[in-house]
């Protein structure tokens, strides 16, 4: 048994599906594992990540299998889940050795590790897809856009296209608090992320901005037909765990 | 409190009186959020555009819901009236000219700003802009038209617009506005002309098929031009929806599903909309409703309108004259299913399509994923399980290579007695129809351990 050690980043992991082929390892007696954890009579290699490498087979996914479906195995890389990364080099490793066409890549679900991936990389869709309806921006005394929010996995790499691509003349910046992690987006320029820096909170908020919440929250008051009232589908629609970044449930 | 206000956009000024002038934006907000609440046919999908890089907005395909308000609908568009002062009196409306309720009007620039405010916030994905009738439909009209020509032109919002087409306005007014907007939507109200006689005199039922005619056509026309030229103005890009409201008038769910299908199929609508019915002015026209709104039939309606729309399923294949109301305790498909049993269990390794998606616990999603993994592998039921089918449903109906999953008798009355054992449909009682499936072991005492004495009675007789 061959055990490549990577850590949690694209780059690192590819490397590795790179190593693998690259040393004509048989697969199936081939692991990627992200934990240092001691597997017995296995031969471990400390991947060192290369831009190069990662780049070639990033290329390749995104020509044999088509964007979207790349896309997913980076969704599900991005779940930081344990055995995310053995998943991925499965899938890719039955999709390559298959005749498989674009976007077609997830078609076997019988298979454990492609039905792995498959559910990972749908557990973060849903993730991204709650935060681009429930993250908020307040406005700050010098009319940037901030947004603090606490998302289950990484997704700020796919939040932050949305956003610039909405908003492209707005001044913006995303925080991931359970990350200590900026996206930004500076008017008119390209976005960017910030690892690891510390800011200066709390932030000051405009006068306007008191003024919008409130018109806001009296709004989703107003909204409700009280005739209708149904907590419990407000709740599996809009999980709790959300409102304490929303303004409507904050006051 | 009146003044005279004016809207400036495309070609020259209108002027028009504005109610409650003195009153703040927020008491205003309250006033017209209020008013607009009850009209449901207000998604923000079917569009999907890109930034321009210059301007604020976008719009993704799918629609994006921002908020749930506490009746669980959620809120994915600023919902609001232009104003709530109406010459018309409609019996089921908030808004008829015989209710005193406090009025209100805003100008264009309130709604632009609003619109732009709470879209750059991520409050919103767009607007939904309605309108009661001032002067006349072709008037009102324009006053919509002029505000969104505002809203694209001035403030450069380039995300989602909805509003409402008025019955009786000028073709022109409404061909206008349909460059402007991503979708737009007649509201049928009542599903027969006779309904409509009756609660909305001020109505007809031409008056409203009539715009709505005119709108399918336009998009239609405008998809020539745009195979021809490219860039092409779009015309109501998100196609056109409608709304009806369930439990008012006497009609059946089979009425009612034959009046969607129809619109479905000659009007080409997106979106068919029932509003389960809320008597908010108390008119001795309109049924009184004890239990509440019908929640339930609005749900049944709402399954039955994504049979039609996804599953291929034809509106007489699921009710008839002889039974014209959806069981309350079945939904559609599962109702359908038991009553056409000689056509299952479907071997999922086989069956086509259209015979997946008229199993219950299969959706569209399952179904497609169903065909793709069959081609790779022989699948179990623990694969379907995968998949994403219901097998809690489904397993009546399917087999894999052949086998069921537990020795199911394919029978109407033993199917139904599970289906619908312990179903947490039963919350859906609010409209005062739930009631359970009469069963042998209604006995509460049915699990009660059996005493020595009554081992005894049943041996011997009587003591």
């Amino acid at each position: 048994m061959v055990v490549y050690r990577c850590d949690i980043s694209l780059e690192s992991i590819f490397t590795a599906v790179y190593l693998a082929y690259e040393e004509k390892r048989v697969h199936e007696e081939t692991m990627l594992c992200l934990t240092d954890e001691p597997i017995f009579f296995s031969e471990d290699i400390k991947v060192i990540p290369d831009v190069q490498k990662a780049r070639k087979v990033i290329n390749t996914l995104n020509r044999r299998f088509g964007q979207e479906n790349y896309l997913s195995l980076c969704m599900a890389l991005a779940s930081e889940d344990e055995d995310a990364a053995q998943a991925v080099y499965r899938t890719i490793v039955q999709g390559l050795a298959g005749d498989i066409s674009r976007g077609h890549l997830f078609d076997n679900l019988a298979d454990d590790y492609v039905h792995r991936v498959f559910a990972l990389a749908r557990g973060v869709s849903t993730e991204i897809g709650h935060q681009k309806q429930f993250l908020r921006f307040q406005e700050l005394e010098n009319g940037v856009l901030y947004s603090k929010i606490g998302p289950k996995y990484d997704v700020m790499v796919f939040l932050m296209p949305h956003f610039a691509d909405r908003l492209p003349i707005e001044n913006f910046m995303i925080f991931d608090e359970k990350r200590n992690l900026f996206g930004i987006h500076p008017a008119g320029r390209p976005w960017y992320l910030l690892h690891g820096e510390e800011v200066e909170l709390p932030l000051q908020m405009s006068e306007e901005e008191l003024r919008y919440q409130e018109l806001f929250r009296h709004f989703c008051h107003t909204i409700t037909i009280e005739e209708r009232m149904n907590e419990k589908l407000q709740k599996n629609m809009l999980p709790l765990r959300f409102r304490k970044y929303m303004v409507e449930f904050t006051s | 409190m009146r003044r005279g206000g004016t809207v400036d956009g495309g070609a020259g000024k209108v002027e028009y009186l504005i109610a409650g002038a003195g009153m703040s934006l927020t008491e205003k907000l309250e006033v017209l959020t209020d008013a607009a609440k009850y009209d449901v046919a207000c998604t923000s999908s079917g569009v999907e555009r890109k930034g321009n890089g210059r301007s604020i907005g976008n719009c993704v395909a799918a629609g994006i819901c921002h908020s749930f308000s506490g009746d669980g609908r959620c809120i994915s568009l600023l919902k609001i009236l232009l104003t709530n002062e109406c010459i018309y009196d409609c019996k089921y409306c908030r808004n008829r000219c015989s209710n005193d309720i406090p009025r209100a009007t805003f100008t264009p620039e309130e709604v632009c700003t609003l619109t732009m405010e709470f879209y750059r916030r991520n409050y919103i994905e767009g607007l939904f802009l309605s309108s009661g009738i001032i002067k006349n439909p072709t008037f009102t009209m324009e006053l919509i038209c002029r505000t969104i020509w505002l809203l694209r032109n001035r403030y450069h919002f380039n995300g989602y617009v909805h509003v409402k087409g008025i019955p009786g306005a000028a073709p022109e007014v409404i061909e206008q506005t349909g460059f402007l907007v991503d979708r737009m939507s007649v509201n049928l109200e009542l599903p027969t002309a006779e309904g409509l006689r009756v609660l909305a005199p001020n109505k007809h039922r031409k008056n409203i098929l009539t715009p709505m005619r005119q709108i399918q056509n336009g998009i239609q026309s405008n998809r020539n031009d745009l195979v021809l030229y490219r860039n092409a103005p779009r015309f109501v890009a998100g196609g056109q929806s409608t709304q009806m409201i369930i439990g008012a008038t006497p009609e059946s769910d089979y009425h009612i599903i034959n009046v969607a299908e129809g619109l479905y199929q000659k009007f080409g609508l997106k979106r068919v909309f029932y509003s389960a019915f809320v008597n908010v002015t108390g008119d001795k026209n309109l049924p009184a409703l004890p239990g509440g709104p019908p929640l339930l039939r609005e749900h049944r309606l709402y399954q039955a309108d994504w049979l039609l729309r996804f599953y291929g399923f034809r509106a007489e294949e699921l009710l008839d004259e002889k039974r014209p109301f959806f069981n309350v305790m079945l939904d559609p498909k599962e109702d359908w299913a038991v009553r056409h049993l000689e056509q299952f269990p479907v071997e999922i390794n086989r069956a086509p399509m259209e015979m997946l998606l008229r199993v219950p616990g299969v959706g569209v999603k399952s179904a497609q994923r169903i065909v793709a993994a069959r081609r790779s592998a022989n699948l179990s039921f623990g694969d379907l399980k995968k998949i994403g089918v219901v097998l809690k449903r489904a397993i009546y109906f399917i087999t894999c290579n052949g086998r069921m999953m537990y020795p199911v008798k394919l029978d109407e009355d033993y199917i139904v007695r599970h289906l619908t054992d312990k179903k947490e449909r039963i919350q859906f009682g609010s409209d005062g129809m739930s009631y359970r499936q009469i069963s042998l072991f209604d006995d509460e005492n049915f699990m009660r351990p059996v005493s020595a004495a009554e081992h005894l009675q049943a041996a011997v007789g009587v003591i």
